[in-house]
Order: C-alpha cells, then sequence, then structure tokens
C-alpha cells in the first residue's frame, strides 16, 4: 500500500482535475434532466426556475461559468475534448466563431426548429445559420438601440429636451455629429462618451452590408458604407465631442456619475448599467431615437453542442422559454428585450416606461429601433475587423494617431490579422 | 543542547518475505517523489512538449488541424505585432528591473543595519506587497495612474503639469506596468539579498568603521561585492520573470484587454501569444509565439550559468 496509495491519490486528483466543470454529466441521458451553462449577470436563472415551476419533473443543472467570454472560452475546452453541457448560452460577440463549425452543434432543424425559425428577428436569427443552412442557435434576446440624453445638460447648452425634438435633432450620424459640435460650441464640453462605440460601432451595424458581401467574400476596405461609417467615427474623435472614454471602463463609469456625457448611444441592457453607476442621476435623463432610426448591440443565443447527452430535454427547454410568449415572459422578469417581433405591439413591451429615464417608452422605442435592421453575412473575422477598425478610431481620439492614415493603417493591420 | 537517550519500544517487525521488503524499501523514496513528478508531467512537460507540436499545425481547437510545417515561424518572423511584443516587454523588462533591483540593494544594506529598532517589522513589511494579488494591485495602479480621475494626475495638477495619459501612450503605459512589476517584486528580492548580507561576519563591518569607512564606503566595497552571486542570480530570475509579464497588462486597459490598448501600445510577448490562442483561436501561431518564448528564455539562462561559473571562478 505504500506505494500505491500516493499514486492513487495523484491519479484521482488529476481525474478531478480533468473533469472540472464538467462534473456531473447533466443526469446522464435520461431524457428529463439536462446541464445548462450560462453567463453570469444576464438572469437565465430566472427563466430556469419559471421552467422547474412548470416541469417539476425535469432537473436542470444551470451553471453561470462566469463572463460571455469566460463561458465562450469554456465552451470552447469543453468541445476540443472534455464533458460538453446539453444546453448552452452563447453571446453574440462570440458566436461567428461556432458557427464556422457548425460540425460541434446539433443541427436544430432535427429538432423541429424550421417551425420556428419564423419567429424571430430575420437579421438575429440569420447570425446563427451556418454555411449549408443548419440553424445552430436560437436568439433569446436582442439590445435594441437609443440614445439617452441628460434633459438638465440639454437644457443648459439651449439644446431642446423632451424627446421628440431631441430625436428631430439627429435624423443622420452627421446630424448627430453636428448637434455635439453646437454642444461643444454652447458649453466647451464634451458631448457623448467616445468616438469608437458611440459613433462607429453603431453606424457601421445601420448598412445593408458590413465586412462581407453577400457572396461571403471580404470588402471592408471596399464597402463605401463602412468608409463612410469609419469616416464619421474620426470626425467624432476628431472634433472635441468625446469625453476619450472607453465603454465600461471604471473611469467611464466615473464620467458617467459626474455628468462627463449629454448622450451616450444605449442598448436597451445599457439602462440599467447606467442606473447602477450613476445612482444619483435618476430623473435627469431621458432616451431618444438612434440617429439612423435603427441598431442592434448584444443579444445571446441558446445551443446545443453535438456531443450533447439530453438534446431533446434542452430542446424542449428552448421551445418554451424562446416561443414569443415565453421571451415576452422573461421581459417582464428581467427586462431582457424580446427577438420575436410579434410580442412588439403586446402591451406590457410596448407601454413600459422607465422613470429613472423621465418616464420614457424604452418598450417602444428599443422594438421600434430593431425592425428597420437588414440581414448582412457576418463571417470568420468579422469580429477582427471590427476590433481594427475600433482600436484604429480609439488611436485617433486617445493616443494622438494621425486621423488621416487611420484608415489606410486600420486596413494594413487588417491584413496583418487575417492574412489578406 | 545535549543528546538525551530515548526509550525505544522494540518494533517487530510483520512476517514479509526478505525479498518483498527490499522491493518495497527500494520502490518507497519514488512513491514519495512521485506526486510532484506525475503532476508535472501532465501538467508541465506534456503541454510543453505538445506546444511544439502544435506549432507546426493551423490548429483551430473546434475545428480543423492542418500540418503546415515551420509556416507559423515564417508568420511570425514576418509579423509587426509579435516585433512590438518583443519591444514592449523588452522595454518594461528594463523599466522595472533596474529600479526594482537598485532600490532591493538600498533597502537591504538599511535593514541589515545592527543599530536597526524594529527590524523584524521592516523586514516583513517589506513583503507586503509580494503577498498582494496582481489583480488586486493591477486594479489600484490603473486607477492611481487614470487620466481623469487618478492621484497621481490630480497632484502633478497642482503644480501645473498637463493631465498625462498613462494607458494610453506607449511610454506611460510602460512606466505603469513597470511601476507595478517593481511595487510587487522590490520586497522578495530585497529580503534575498538581506538573508546573504547577514552572512557577511559583522566582524567585517566593524573593522570597517575603524579604519574610519563611510556609510557609502561600508556599501561600496563590502555590501556589494558580498552580493555578487545572488545579484546575478536576481537579475537572471528577474529577467525570467519580465519576460512573462502578462497580467497587469492584461488588466490595466480593460477597454482592449487582449492588445493592452488600441495600437497594442503596452501588449507584452505573453499577452500577444495569449491573444491569438484564446482571442483569435490561432492555437498553432500562439504556440509558435511560446517556442520564441521558451528559446530566448533558454539563451538567458545560459548567460546566467556562464556568468555564475565565472564568479565562482574568479573567487
Amino acid at each position: 500500500m505504500a506505494l500505491r496509495s500516493p499514486l492513487l491519490l495523484v491519479a484521482v486528483s488529476v481525474l478531478i482535475a480533468a473533469c472540472t466543470p464538467g462534473t456531473g454529466g447533466g443526469g446522464g441521458g435520461d431524457g428529463s434532466s439536462f446541464e445548462f451553462w450560462s453567463f453570469a449577470a444576464i438572469d437565465q436563472r430566472a427563466s430556469v426556475d419559471a421552467y422547474r415551476e412548470k416541469h417539476p419533473d425535469v432537473r436542470i443543472e444551470l451553471t453561470e461559468v462566469g463572463t460571455s467570454v469566460e463561458t465562450a472560452q469554456a465552451l470552447t475546452t469543453a468541445l476540443a475534448g472534455g464533458e460538453v453541457p446539453d444546453l448552452v448560452l452563447i453571446q453574440g460577440d462570440d458566436l461567428p466563431k461556432f458557427v464556422q463549425q457548425p460540425q460541434n452543434f446539433v443541427d436544430l432543424r432535427t429538432l423541429g426548429a424550421d417551425d420556428v425559425t419564423d419567429d424571430y428577428l430575420d437579421w438575429v436569427i440569420t447570425q446563427s445559420v451556418a454555411g449549408d443552412g443548419e440553424v445552430l442557435g436560437i436568439p433569446t434576446d436582442v439590445g435594441g438601440m437609443a440614445v439617452a440624453y441628460r434633459t438638465d445638460l440639454f437644457a443648459d447648452a439651449g439644446l431642446p429636451t423632451d424627446r421628440e425634438s431631441v430625436s428631430a435633432l439627429w435624423p443622420t450620424w452627421e446630424a448627430f455629429v453636428e448637434t455635439g459640435k453646437r454642444y461643444r460650441r454652447a458649453t466647451g464640453k464634451a458631448f457623448t462618451d467616445n468616438a469608437a462605440t458611440s459613433v462607429f460601432y453603431q453606424a457601421v451595424n445601420q448598412v445593408s452590408q458590413k465586412y462581407y458581401d453577400d457572396d461571403r467574400k471580404p470588402v471592408y476596405d471596399s464597402n463605401p458604407q463602412v468608409r463612410a461609417a469609419f469616416d464619421l467615427g474620426i470626425e467624432a474623435a476628431t472634433a472635441g465631442i468625446t469625453a476619450r472614454q472607453a465603454s465600461f471602463e471604471s473611469a467611464w463609469s466615473a464620467g458617467m456619475a459626474q455628468g462627463e456625457y449629454a448622450a451616450v448611444s444605449a442598448p436597451s441592457w445599457m439602462l440599467d448599467r447606467i442606473r447602477s453607476v450613476a445612482p444619483d442621476t435618476a430623473g435627469k435623463w431621458d432616451v431618444a431615437r438612434i440617429p439612423g432610426g435603427s441598431g442592434n448591440w448584444g443579444g445571446s443565443y441558446l445551443a446545443i453542442p453535438k456531443r450533447a447527452q439530453n438534446p431533446q430535454a434542452a430542446w424542449d427547454y428552448i421551445r418554451e422559454m424562446q416561443s414569443p410568449q415565453g421571451q415576452l415572459d422573461h421581459f417582464g422578469r428581467s427586462g431582457a428585450l424580446p427577438s420575436t417581433p410579434s410580442v412588439y405591439q403586446d402591451e406590457r413591451l410596448a407601454a413600459a416606461t422607465d422613470p429613472f429615464f423621465s418616464d420614457a417608452p424604452t418598450g417602444k422605442i428599443y422594438t421600434d429601433s430593431l425592425l428597420e435592421l437588414k440581414p448582412f453575412y457576418i463571417g470568420p473575422d468579422s469580429a477582427t475587423i471590427g476590433q481594427e477598425f475600433l482600436n484604429s478610431i480609439t488611436n485617433v481620439e486617445q493616443s494622438g494617431g494621425n486621423p488621416d492614415t487611420a484608415w489606410d493603417d486600420a486596413v494594413r493591420n487588417i491584413k496583418t490579422a487575417i492574412g489578406g | 543542547m545535549t543528546v538525551t537517550s530515548i526509550p525505544v519500544r522494540p518494533v517487530v517487525p510483520p512476517p514479509v518475505s526478505r525479498r518483498t521488503r527490499r522491493l518495497g524499501e527500494r520502490l518507497s523514496p519514488y512513491a514519495y517523489i512521485a506526486p510532484f513528478f506525475v503532476v508535472f508531467a501532465v501538467f508541465g512537460l506534456f503541454p510543453f512538449a505538445f506546444t511544439f507540436y502544435v506549432a507546426l499545425f493551423d490548429w483551430n481547437p473546434i475545428g480543423d488541424r492542418v500540418f503546415i510545417g515551420t509556416d507559423n515561424f515564417t508568420r511570425m518572423f514576418a509579423d509587426p505585432r509579435f516585433w512590438n511584443a518583443a519591444r514592449n516587454t523588452v522595454s518594461i523588462w528594463a523599466l522595472s528591473t533596474a529600479p526594482q533591483l537598485l532600490l532591493a540593494l538600498l533597502l537591504a544594506h538599511v535593514l541589515d543595519h545592527a543599530r536597526l529598532r524594529f527590524a523584524l517589522f521592516f523586514r516583513m513589511s517589506v513583503l507586503v506587497p509580494y503577498v498582494t494579488s496582481v489583480a488586486a494591485t493591477a486594479i489600484v495602479f490603473a486607477q492611481l495612474f487614470d487620466r481623469d480621475y487618478g492621484l497621481l494626475n490630480w497632484l502633478l495638477g497642482l503644480v501645473g503639469v498637463e493631465p498625462v495619459d498613462f494607458v494610453q501612450s506607449t511610454w506611460g503605459s510602460h512606466v505603469l506596468i513597470a511601476t507595478m512589476v517593481t511595487w510587487r517584486w522590490f520586497g522578495y528580492t530585497t529580503l534575498l539579498y538581506l538573508a546573504s548580507l547577514q552572512a557577511v561576519p559583522r566582524a567585517v563591518h566593524e573593522a570597517a568603521v575603524i579604519d574610519g569607512a563611510s556609510a557609502w564606503q561600508q556599501f561600496l566595497h563590502i555590501t556589494v561585492p558580498s552580493l555578487r552571486p545572488v545579484i546575478i542570480f536576481t537579475v537572471v530570475t528577474s529577467t525570467i520573470g519580465g519576460l512573462q509579464i502578462f497580467t497587469e497588462p492584461l488588466l490595466i486597459a480593460s477597454g482592449a484587454p487582449l492588445t493592452c490598448g488600441a495600437v497594442r501600445q503596452c501588449q507584452t510577448l505573453t499577452l500577444f501569444l495569449y491573444e491569438q490562442g484564446f482571442g483569435q483561436f490561432e492555437f498553432g501561431y500562439a504556440s509558435a509565439v511560446g517556442v520564441a518564448l521558451f528559446v530566448v528564455v533558454v539563451l538567458i539562462a545560459a548567460i546566467n550559468y556562464l556568468l555564475s561559473t565565472r564568479i565562482k571562478a574568479d573567487r
């Protein structure tokens, strides 16, 4: 035994280490229970609890892995050679990497997805469809876009304050930048937080083709729509209308609390962020339409890995909780915006208002912003290309980069990164 | 201390054949050291060897693995991002190592002073930064050095200096990271020096004082020479550590963490490796960067070996 026990101990500990976080196996294929990986702070627990209440016989093992990025990394490791969950939540930004490798997931059409795909916004569901039409994920929510603005700061600058007149100030992004300059002239202060995410990122998502054309060829360096959005971003960066704070950094939160930004591009989930980082500004905000009229930032998908042991139980969950009615109920519980347009007229959503933002009709404003978007192809390198454009604009805004060479720099960096 | 005899109860050996016992005796030492070596083999040696293998592939962890020979290395040598990361690493290393070792040397000299009161307290407290988590240090320093709300820029503002954007400028981010590294490691290095200094007989210092040597002369002619081997050791370890700086750059630019800023101004080699592996899923390319890093570390270790054998020979 002297020989065996330490070895045994090591063997056991190695096994344990190799199994986390996939231990449990979610009920081992008995058909009525499943294992579910979600990210923290998105309130999937509320959905799971609601489902458990209706189906007491189903056992759901919910693991909140961490942030959305950490969840995607854990999923990657699991797919590469570990124990996979039966159901996993993937954030929209992480999705393309997985859609490029459809062999890792169950084609949901085999479980009956064809019956439900029409329920979802076309440009949202398209993102989870792979090359041969495999449906790999069902959208759980979307972001929508609007502009949150400070009525008190607008009044100080002599700008209108009611949301209709404010929306009328910026039908286009050019007008938004112009309004920023007007604000700057009146107050000498910054208008918005940064050019990269508050201007470029929003404008570049309002296109009909983005970094790839409809034949899935990369056109990021020749597409005039991308170039126009980029030039807008550079103009905003050099016009002195931004506070040069990258979104979600701690200084960005501090600036929000200090009233450094009069207007911020805000998806629906950012309203909660503003509420929590700047609680003293309650009632000083309002919400206006996004320039260009439409937009989205964020949203997630539920997918079932190929090696899942209980795909049917996971699908039953998706089918029930992500139905238009299920998403509407979830909106009531968590405020996550449904990806199913058929419920956008429902009172619970259309009449939703937010007291923190001067009782703005957030339900209507955000759902309206989703209806005009067009589907465009998101390719294997879309995330990298987008990041390099954002970096190039941030470089001009914050690190003293040359605005005249910014476009060429970005295109060169993209070519280095994707090897084109 | 005197040796006292302890009454020992005679041990009755269990009836085992001689041969089994001898085999057990011969094997059991290996069993005792096995835990380390087994864990090392699984989590150290195997991934290490496997990295060389993966570096020869275009390797997507959840997709295709295509053998491409040395293409990853050719690409790496032509990649401006790799050279940028290498430059940043060297710059941050130089900015952190030199002040760290000098500070530690001076502190060790002071802490070794015979008449220092509360010596134990001071000797222990220099170690506090070392036991603080890197993440906590990074977050606090990033706030201290913040452009708009940082304490440092507020102080600079009091004397009329324009706010410095530490994170977004190249040299600023390097200074910020180097400060964090220095802060974290100077106590550890001080204790290494101190331990070595305490081995120097008091009499040497006393003789020097009698001969009229000043404190500075004592430092120069007693402290530094007696520390030479350990100085070489710390230069080498901090160089190897400096090549692997990762957490600090990852945490200071939360807007673009994997590149440490919009223009990769503080992306180190290890962070570049991580970006390629876990941001881009290019495991093959990331492994190639890892191999390159390994070669550099081996070269530095070799230089260390040459230097330390020279020192031994000098004696």
